[in-house]
């Protein structure tokens, strides 16, 4: 074996960080991170829960966790991807399998666009009670358009009292004899 | 032939735990235990405590060391720790500081 290629085992469980610069050729199981500055292929048999970052990574086994490459990810008949992959170019062959966000197009972290659509997502449930707020008017048909919303399924099942305004003394007895 | 090598350039800080050979040509921290053979090169380091099978040290190693068979010291091999092995070999030139437990 040239002593510039690294090789684990199908019999070799690693628990840890593995960095380095060379070529690494995964077989058996990695858990905590894997940073190479050269290639890394990840064996049919190899798994490997980890963040995996290499220049090159070609990929038939599983990996559980996030893939950056500097240059290319290729996953290849038999990968099991649960993760992200971010790479200047990312190549999925037929039976390759992913789970998670694509990115291609340049090299190292794009952790924007993932925020960016994950606020976008928050966004609107921000927006409504913020509108309550700001004018009176409009934003009343509004929240109660959508206070209407979950009202209906709400209400088939167990009948909650809808907007409730200052109780009078009484009413929540009221409203339990009508239960 | 070694099912595991871990190159030169390559340092793992964590466990490494191997049901087949191992060769480090580069840097351990940790923890290596492996069922068969364990061959230390010259210029790797393991910093660890190493269990498994017969052993070949030509590099630096700093732990505490346990094997079921044979563990060579070959020249230029530098070892701090103690070393529990059936046989041992000293070559000469080889660095070696600790106890050694051959279960007489």
């Amino acid at each position: 074996m040239a002593s510039g290629g690294s090789v684990i085992g199908p019999e070799t469980r690693i628990r840890g960080r593995i960095t380095g610069s060379d070529d690494i050729d995964v077989r058996g199981h990695v858990e905590g991170e894997l940073t190479i500055a050269g290639d890394v292929r990840v064996d049919s048999a190899a798994t490997i829960a980890a963040n995996v970052h290499g220049r090159r990574i070609v990929v038939r086994g599983a990996i559980k966790g996030d893939i950056a490459a500097d240059e290319a990810i290729t996953l290849e008949e038999g990968a099991r991807v649960v993760g992200d992959l971010r790479a200047p170019r990312v190549a999925i062959a037929k039976g390759g399998l992913v789970r998670g966000y694509v990115e291609t197009g340049h090299a190292g972290e794009g952790h924007r666009p993932k925020a960016a659509a994950q606020t976008k997502k928050a966004a609107p449930v921000h927006h409504a009670p913020a509108a309550k707020h700001h004018a009176p008017p409009k934003p009343a048909a509004k929240v109660t358009v959508s206070k209407a919303a979950p009202k209906p399924a709400a209400s088939r099942g167990k009948a909650p009292p809808p907007v409730v305004p200052v109780l009078k003394k009484g009413t929540k007895a009221a409203l339990t004899k009508k239960r | 032939m070694a099912s595991t090598v871990i190159g030169a350039n390559i340092t793992i800080e964590g466990e490494v735990i191997a049901d087949e050979d191992v060769v480090v040509q580069g840097t351990i921290r940790g923890k290596l235990s492996a069922k068969d053979g364990v061959v230390v090169e010259a210029g790797a380091v393991v910093e660890a405590d190493v269990s498994g099978g017969p052993m070949t040290f030509a590099g630096q190693v700093t732990g505490n060391v346990t094997s079921t068979d044979r563990v060579e010291l070959q020249s230029g091999a530098r070892v701090i720790g103690n070393v529990k092995a059936a046989r041992i070999t000293i070559a000469d030139g080889a660095h070696f500081k600790g106890n050694v437990d051959m279960d007489v």
